[in-house]
């Protein structure tokens, strides 16, 4: 469908992300996310009086109530427009598609995408941090038979994704091995530790298929991104990075009752964006894909088109997927390198972007740098949002 | 707790899994609810159904946080295609970890946990037709 959106009008003039922590040292969610403000701030070259709007994920330990409302009182912000977005794993990227429409529509001049949380392990591991991100749904009619949050529905995908099409354990868990080999040239990176297929297959299985280490670790982070009106001169030295068309799609919330476990909504959220940009699958020069297990990245590069459905194992096995290879997948590591920070996670995907299209990304710097595709994915493929990010004008 | 969650576990608590129905449509629904999600009308029918299925995919759980299932561990998550094509998550009793396959045809029984009576699914030998085909019949499990 024509939209009225203008590719390329709205671009990201800035952007500031903490090295992700296991240990936060009595700070909260807000003190990180102001952290990452200032950052993002200082990198575009503005004022923080010149940030006109504010779009936040949801807190990670505070209250929900009048979240964006809190979030400005601490910054002392006074926008035009703010709001909560709340997409999962897929908030920080819809943040972005947000921002841009609200650019593009000349609401904001400025608008701040605002995402942090830290990780509490005395709730996120006990039955209330379970419940606290299940539906009623789930709580009634599957909390009883024991699923393990997320990891025992990604799980469930995997399984049925070998079933399907043949795809092994090995040819998952060489996208934490490509991924790992990012993050060992991002000295910002929780993990290092340069690790083999075996290595993974090694580390204990935590829910069957999926091991250790094709899972994330929860973390403690903040990111922030400046999303601003094309000017061919504000750009505080770093080249542009344009917005030039995002896709969002949704089909179900809990994977027992997705139309398809092995096939998402990323193909319809993808497509979306690609017609939006005008460019095609073949045009994209590299790839942040959201990497909550080794699965998602799989289904994500099947769905946006890289591979034929169900040929995602044989892919991954054949494409180097690091920053010198053919198709450089998650520069930064990804969050099985760097971590969940909680719904900062998904905007890691982001600034990584970001920085590859800038020609900012030091030793880990792609050579073709033209034309990104970011995936936010949220809860179990169930919400999706696709941004195609360029270098420069579009 | 609503009418409809209510009407779902008496059911279950005498022994039967009873399903959602909307005649309008002619479709079966999971979970139980006010309305039909495809014609948003009410009127909604209980219907026993047969609680038979497939496995369509699981997984063995060898780390669990929730207290009921820690001292559980390793034990089978699985998903289950009704015949009546309604998917469901569950568990599965007289089934070995070496058992367990995608496909493997199920019907329901009827487990006692927290004093609660819960629906959950054993194997069976019967041969039939859902929706779980695999595109690729050939596929590893």
């Amino acid at each position: 469908m024509e939209t009225m959106f203008h590719p390329g009008l709205a671009s990201i003039v800035g952007i500031g992300e903490l090295k992700t922590s296991l240990d936060i040292g009595g700070k909260s969610s807000l003190d990180l996310m102001a952290e990452a403000a200032a950052l993002a701030i200082q990198d575009a070259g503005l004022l923080k009086n010149d940030v006109d709007g504010l779009l936040v994920t949801p807190p990670s330990e505070d209250s929900y109530f009048l979240w964006p409302s809190q979030v400005a009182e601490y910054l002392q912000l006074s926008p035009v427009f703010m709001n909560m977005v709340e997409l999962g794993g897929a908030s920080a990227a819809a943040t972005i598609a947000r921002a841009a429409l609200l650019v593009d529509a000349g609401i904001c001049k400025n608008c701040l995408c605002l995402s942090g949380g830290i990780w509490d392990k005395q709730v996120f591991n006990t039955l209330e941090g379970k419940m606290a991100v299940m539906s009623q749904a789930e709580i009634d009619y599957d909390l009883p038979y024991g699923p393990m949050g997320f990891n025992s529905s990604y799980a469930l995908i995997a399984r049925r994704h070998m079933y399907e099409y043949g795809t092994t354990p090995e040819q998952l868990a060489k996208i934490t091995v490509d991924q790992r080999i990012n993050a060992m040239a991002n000295p910002d990176a929780l993990f290092k530790k340069s690790i083999t297929v075996p290595d993974v297959l090694a580390s204990p299985l935590i829910v069957d298929p999926l091991h250790l280490l094709e899972i994330v670790r929860p973390c403690n982070g903040a990111a922030a991104v400046l999303v601003s009106r094309f000017s061919p001169s504000e750009y505080n030295n770093h080249p542009p990075v344009t917005i030039r068309g995002f896709g969002e799609a949704y089909t179900h919330n809990s994977i027992a009752y997705a139309p398809s476990l092995t096939e998402s909504p990323i193909k319809m959220a993808s497509s979306r964006a690609f017609q939006m940009a005008g460019v095609e699958v073949k045009d994209i020069d590299l790839v942040s894909l959201y990497d909550c297990y080794t699965i998602t990245v799989l289904i994500s590069l099947e769905d946006i088109g890289f591979c034929p459905k169900g040929e995602g194992g044989k892919f991954v096995e054949n494409t180097d997927l690091t920053y010198t290879g053919a198709l450089p997948c998650n520069t930064h590591g990804g969050q099985l390198s760097c971590g969940q920070a909680s719904f900062a996670g998904g905007m890691s995907h982001v600034t990584e972007a970001v920085r590859q299209l800038r020609g900012e990304a030091g030793p880990r710097q792609v050579k073709k740098n033209c034309l990104a595709i970011v995936n936010g994915n949220g809860g179990v493929m169930s919400t999706q949002c696709c941004l195609i990010l360029g270098r420069g004008k579009a | 707790m609503t009418d409809y969650q209510d009407t779902y576990w008496q059911y279950i608590s005498s022994g039967k899994l009873c399903l959602q129905f909307c005649p309008a449509c002619a479709q079966y629904i999971f979970y139980p609810r006010e309305l039909c999600p495809n014609c948003l009308q009410s009127g909604l029918e209980w219907k026993e159904v047969t609680g038979k299925g497939l496995v369509y995919s699981y997984t063995i759980v060898h780390v669990s946080a929730l207290p009921d299932f820690q001292e559980e561990t390793p034990y089978i998550y699985a998903l289950i295609e009704l015949a009546e094509r309604i998917r469901m998550p569950s568990n599965l009793i007289n089934c070995s970890l070496d058992m367990i396959r995608v496909g493997l045809p199920v019907e329901v029984a009827f487990i006692e946990r927290n004093g609660k009576t819960l629906p959950v699914f054993k194997p069976i030998q019967e041969v039939f037709e859902t929706s779980n085909k695999p595109k690729n019949k050939e596929g590893a499990s």
